[in-house]
C-alpha cells in the first residue's frame, strides 16, 4: 500500500478515549487512504465500537487528533461529521423500524438532497421490493442491505461498518462480501469484523485490537490471504 | 385504493362530518365548535406526543398564552377577531422559539415537568401578577370589542361555527401535508432511532426546536380560538390540573396520526359531554378512560379504524404484504 503521509483519508493519531474514568483505547494509531478497504480485528471487548463511534464523533478523545481529509474532525458533533462524509453504521442493526423502507431511504438521501435511488438498487435490488415495508420487521440481511443502502445515499467518502455479517446466514455473507467489493469501487471501507475468511478476501489491509490498543497491521496481502492476522487476536 | 382516496378527502370528511352533525343537532352547536377547536389543541400535543415521543404535563400553559395574547389584543388594542387570531399564533412562534432550546435539551421526564412548572407559573400570573390587565379569576370581557368581518360575524355562535370548521379545514390540510412531508419523517425518525438520525447528518436538536415551535403554535392558536369563541377568557384555560386531559384525548384518538386528534377531542369531548350531566367531578372519567386507554386500547380510535380497514384489505386483496398503519404509536404498557 501506498504510504503517501499527509494525503490520508482519515489520519486517527495517538487517541486515548474514555468512559468517564474508565480508559477503554490507549494511545491508538492508524490510517486509511482513499479507495481502501481495511478491516478491523479483534475480539469483543477489544475496543473496536468505541473506535469507530469515537471517528463518528459520537464520543469524544481524551488525548490525540482524528484528522479527516486533513482537519481535525473530533469537535465536531456526530451529525456534522456524517455531513463531512462518513457514515457509521451501527452494529446493532438497528434502523428506523416504525418507518417504512422506503421512508428510511428518503431520510438518509435527504440529509444532502439524494433523491436518486436507482445507483443503489443497483447494488441491492432486493431492498427495492421491500419499499412498503415496515423496517422493523425486515429479516436481518435486509435491514444490514437497508443500512449500508442509506449509508450509500449519503454520498459518503468513508463508510465505517460495525460488524456488517453478525449473525447473518452464510449465503447472505457472500451477498455481502460482493457488495462490498463493488461498492468499495467509489467509497473507502472501513470495516470491522470477526469473519475471518471473509476479512482475508475483501481487505486490503488489516489492523488487530486487543485490549484497546493496535497490537499489529497487516498489509501483505500474502500475509491477509494467510489469515496471519489470527495469532493477534 | 380506499386508503389512498381515505387520506386526501380526509380533511373534507372530517369538516363535513362535523357540519352534518351541528345541522342535526342543531341545539348543540357550542359543542361541535368546541370540538373544531379542541381538535386543534389535540394536534398540537400530538406534534409533541405522537411524532417526536415528548410528553408535556403543561399543555394549558399554551393554550393559556394563546388565549390571552388575543383577548389583551381585542380588550385594550384593536377590534379586528383574525389580527387577534395571528397574534395567538404569534405568541406560540415566540414562546417555541425562546423555550425550546432550553426545554428539548432535557430529558423526556424533565420535559415533562419543566412544562407542568410552566404552567402552574402561568396561572399564576395570569391569575395574579398581571390582575390589573387581566382582571384576574373575575376574567377578561371583550366580546362587544370585536368588530364585524366582511363576510362573517364571528361574534354569531352560527357563524364562528362556519368560521371554525372553516379553520379546520386549513389546519387539517397543513397537517396532512407536515405528517407526509420529509420533515414529518424526520419527527418520526427522531423518535424511533434519534442517535442513528444523527449518524445520518441530521441535527435533531435543531428538528426537535423546529417540533415543539409548530406544536406550541397550534396550542396557541387552539387557545385564541377558545378565546373568541368565549368572548372572554380567565385563568381557568390555563389551569394546570386539566394537564392531562389532552394527552388522553390524543392516545383516545390515536397518536402520531393525522385524523387520531379528531377522534380524540370528539370522543374526549363526547363522553365529557354525557358523563358530567349525572356526576358533577368528571375527572373520576378522565382517570378511568386514562388507564383503559393504556392499557386496552393503544391504537386509539384511528388506530383502531385504520387497522380494521387494512384487516379488510388483507382479506379482499389477498395480499399478506401489509405494514401497520403509518406511524401509529402504541402508548401501552411494555411497548
Ligand atoms: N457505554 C459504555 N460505558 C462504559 N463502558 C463501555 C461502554 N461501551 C463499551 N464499554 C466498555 O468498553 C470496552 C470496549 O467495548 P467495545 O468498544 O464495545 O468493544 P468491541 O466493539 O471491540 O467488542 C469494553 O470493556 C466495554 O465493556
Ligand atoms: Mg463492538
Amino acid at each position: 500500500m501506498s504510504v503517501n503521509d499527509g494525503k490520508k483519508l482519515l489520519h486517527v493519531e495517538s487517541i486515548d478515549v474514555s468512559y468517564g474514568k474508565l480508559k477503554v483505547i490507549f494511545d491508538v494509531s492508524l490510517y486509511i487512504d482513499d479507495g481502501e478497504v481495511v478491516v478491523l480485528v479483534g475480539r469483543n471487548g477489544a475496543g473496536k465500537t468505541t473506535l469507530f463511534r469515537t471517528i463518528a464523533g459520537f464520543l469524544k478523545i481524551r488525548k490525540g487528533a482524528i484528522r479527516y481529509r486533513e482537519e481535525e474532525i473530533n469537535p465536531y458533533k456526530a451529525f456534522e461529521v456524517a455531513q463531512k462524509g462518513i457514515r457509521y453504521i451501527h452494529q446493532d442493526k438497528h434502523v428506523f423500524s416504525t418507518l417504512s423502507v422506503s421512508e428510511n431511504l428518503e431520510l438518509a438521501g435527504h440529509a444532502i438532497g439524494n433523491k436518486d435511488f436507482g445507483p443503489v438498487f443497483e447494488y441491492f435490488p432486493k431492498i427495492e421490493t421491500l419499499l412498503d415495508r415496515r423496517a422493523g420487521n425486515l429479516s436481518g440481511g435486509e435491514r444490514q442491505m437497508l443500512l449500508i443502502a442509506m449509508a450509500l445515499l449519503g454520498k459518503p467518502d468513508l463508510i465505517l461498518m460495525d460488524e456488517p455479517t453478525e449473525g447473518l446466514a452464510p449465503h447472505i455473507i457472500t451477498d455481502l462480501a460482493t457488495s462490498f467489493k463493488k461498492i468499495s469501487k467509489t467509497t473507502t471501507l472501513f470495516i470491522i469484523e470477526q469473519n475471518l475468511p471473509l476479512t482475508a478476501q475483501i481487505a486490503d489491509r488489516v489492523y488487530c485490537m486487543r485490549e484497546g490498543g493496535i497490537v499489529a497491521e497487516i498489509e501483505s496481502k500474502d500475509e491477509i490471504k494467510k489469515m496471519s492476522f489470527e495469532k493477534y487476536l | 385504493m380506499w386508503k389512498k382516496t381515505l387520506d386526501r378527502l380526509g380533511p373534507l370528511l372530517v369538516v363535513l362530518l362535523v357540519t352534518v352533525l351541528r345541522y342535526l343537532f342543531p341545539n348543540k352547536i357550542s359543542f361541535f365548535t368546541e370540538i373544531a377547536i379542541y381538535t386543534i389543541y389535540v394536534m398540537g400535543n400530538n406534534i409533541l406526543y405522537g411524532y417526536l415521543g415528548l410528553v408535556s404535563f403543561g399543555q394549558p400553559f399554551y393554550l393559556g398564552i394563546g388565549g390571552y395574547a388575543t383577548a389583551l389584543f381585542l380588550a385594550y388594542v384593536g377590534h379586528n377577531p383574525l389580527v387577534a387570531l395571528l397574534l395567538g399564533i404569534g405568541s406560540g412562534l415566540v414562546f417555541g422559539i425562546v423555550l425550546g432550546p432550553s426545554f428539548i435539551r432535557l430529558k423526556s421526564s424533565y420535559f415533562a415537568l419543566i412544562n407542568a412548572a410552566l404552567c402552574a407559573i402561568g396561572v399564576f400570573i395570569f391569575e395574579r401578577l398581571l390582575i390589573d390587565i387581566t382582571r384576574g379569576n373575575d376574567g377578561l370581557w371583550f366580546r362587544s370589542n370585536m368588530s364585524k368581518l366582511p363576510l362573517l360575524d364571528v361574534r354569531l355562535p352560527q357563524s364562528f361555527f362556519l368560521f371554525v370548521v372553516i379553520v379546520l379545514f386549513l389546519v387539517l390540510m397543513i397537517y396532512r401535508h407536515l405528517d407526509r412531508s420529509t420533515l414529518g419523517t424526520m419527527f418520526r425518525g427522531l423518535q424511533s432511532n434519534e442517535e442513528k438520525l444523527k449518524f445520518i447528518g441530521y441535527d435533531t436538536f435543531k428538528i426537535k426546536w423546529v417540533g415543539f415551535t409548530i406544536a406550541s403554535c397550534f396550542s396557541t392558536f387552539a387557545g385564541s380560538l377558545y378565546a373568541i369563541n368565549f368572548g372572554f377568557v380567565n385563568p381557568s384555560l390555563g389551569e394546570n390540573s386539566r394537564a392531562v386531559e389532552v394527552i388522553v384525548a390524543t392516545l383516545l384518538g390515536g397518536s402520531g396520526t393525522v385524523y387520531g386528534p379528531f377522534f380524540g377531542a370528539f370522543a374526549f369531548l363526547g363522553i365529557k359531554d354525557i358523563v358530567s350531566r349525572w356526576i358533577t367531578r368528571w375527572e373520576l372519567v378522565v382517570g378511568i378512560l386514562t388507564i383503559l386507554v393504556l392499557f386496552r386500547f393503544s391504537k386509539g380510535i384511528w388506530g383502531t379504524i385504520q387497522q380494521y380497514l387494512l384487516g379488510i384489505q388483507k382479506r379482499v386483496s389477498g395480499s399478506n404484504d401489509i405494514r401497520s398503519p403509518k406511524g401509529s404509536r402504541s402508548a401501552g404498557a411494555g411497548s
